[in-house]
């Protein structure tokens, strides 16, 4: 399996760029949330690729880190986006533009 | 087992491409759950079993879950009529193109294998468990602690005001 290992990373690279286009091109917020989920994980997929490479289970621990802060972080968002519905219907973020200058 | 990593990984980045793009957004958040199963099966071919089952019980089972509830939640009617992207998707779409470009020419240069030929043993679960509990159980404890002040955090935001 350790000829994977540059595999993982450039699949990880690759994923974490589709989340980048989607958190920059997309208009809906729920959506922009997402696409830092799938970032999220691609970087949880570079941190066991490297575990496993340089076989040290301690990447693995931080992936779990992470995705212990990307379910608070998504707590927290959606319930932001729930506040935010309930004063302005409508989830896109071109609605949004009461802070603009 | 070269085979079937590449299925994974070629499923998995259609479906990251796919959910980026799709119009509905409870379509795009199908597709994101077929790409956390694939994911999840990468970190079983890592060796990285309890994460691959946190994979799938915490992402694809209560975070994305979650997501569709508060979804369906809030009721998007012109979600379908209004544009997808803003107008300056292309610039986006440069930008996630030069990224994965970088990254691509860094595992060229630089990423060769460590310890081709012998097998490493792989982390088994007593290993992460030791380890999260030793070495790592003062940011274990902080974990802990972010998601109680994540939880208080939803509560207060979400609730509805009475005005008394």
């Amino acid at each position: 399996m350790s000829e994977h290992a540059g595999d993982v990373q450039a699949l990880s690279a690759i994923l974490f760029a589709i989340g980048v286009f989607g958190f920059l091109a997309r208009r809906n917020i729920i959506l922009m949330l997402v696409s830092v989920e799938i970032m999220l994980n691609a970087v949880n997929l570079s941190l066991a690729g490297f575990s496993q490479q340089l076989n040290n289970p301690s990447g693995q621990i931080l992936a779990l880190f992470v995705i212990a802060v990307a379910a608070a972080e998504a707590g927290i968002g959606l319930g932001l986006l729930i506040a935010l519905n309930r004063n302005k219907p409508g989830s896109g973020v071109t609605d949004l533009t009461k802070l603009k200058w | 087992m070269t085979a079937v990593f590449y299925y994974m990984a070629t499923t998995s980045i259609a479906s990251a491409i796919l959910a980026v793009t799709r119009k509905n957004p409870v379509h795009s958040m199908l597709w994101v759950l077929a790409l956390f199963m694939h994911v999840a099966g990468i970190f079983l071919l890592l060796g990285a079993q309890f994460l691959a089952a946190v994979q799938v019980i915490v992402y694809a089972g209560a975070i994305l879950i979650f997501y569709l509830f508060v979804l369906m939640l809030l009721d998007l009617p012109d979600e379908e009529t209004r544009p997808r992207f803003g107008v300056h998707w292309p610039f986006a779409a440069a930008i996630g193109l030069s990224f994965a470009a970088l990254a691509w020419l860094a595992k060229v240069e630089t990423l060769d294998p460590i310890g081709v030929g012998e097998d490493p043993p792989l982390a088994s679960l007593s290993d992460v468990g030791t380890a999260l509990f030793r070495p790592f159980a003062l940011p274990f404890e902080i974990a802990g602690l972010v998601l109680l002040a994540a939880i208080v955090g939803a509560v207060v935001l979400a609730r509805r005001r009475v005005e008394s």
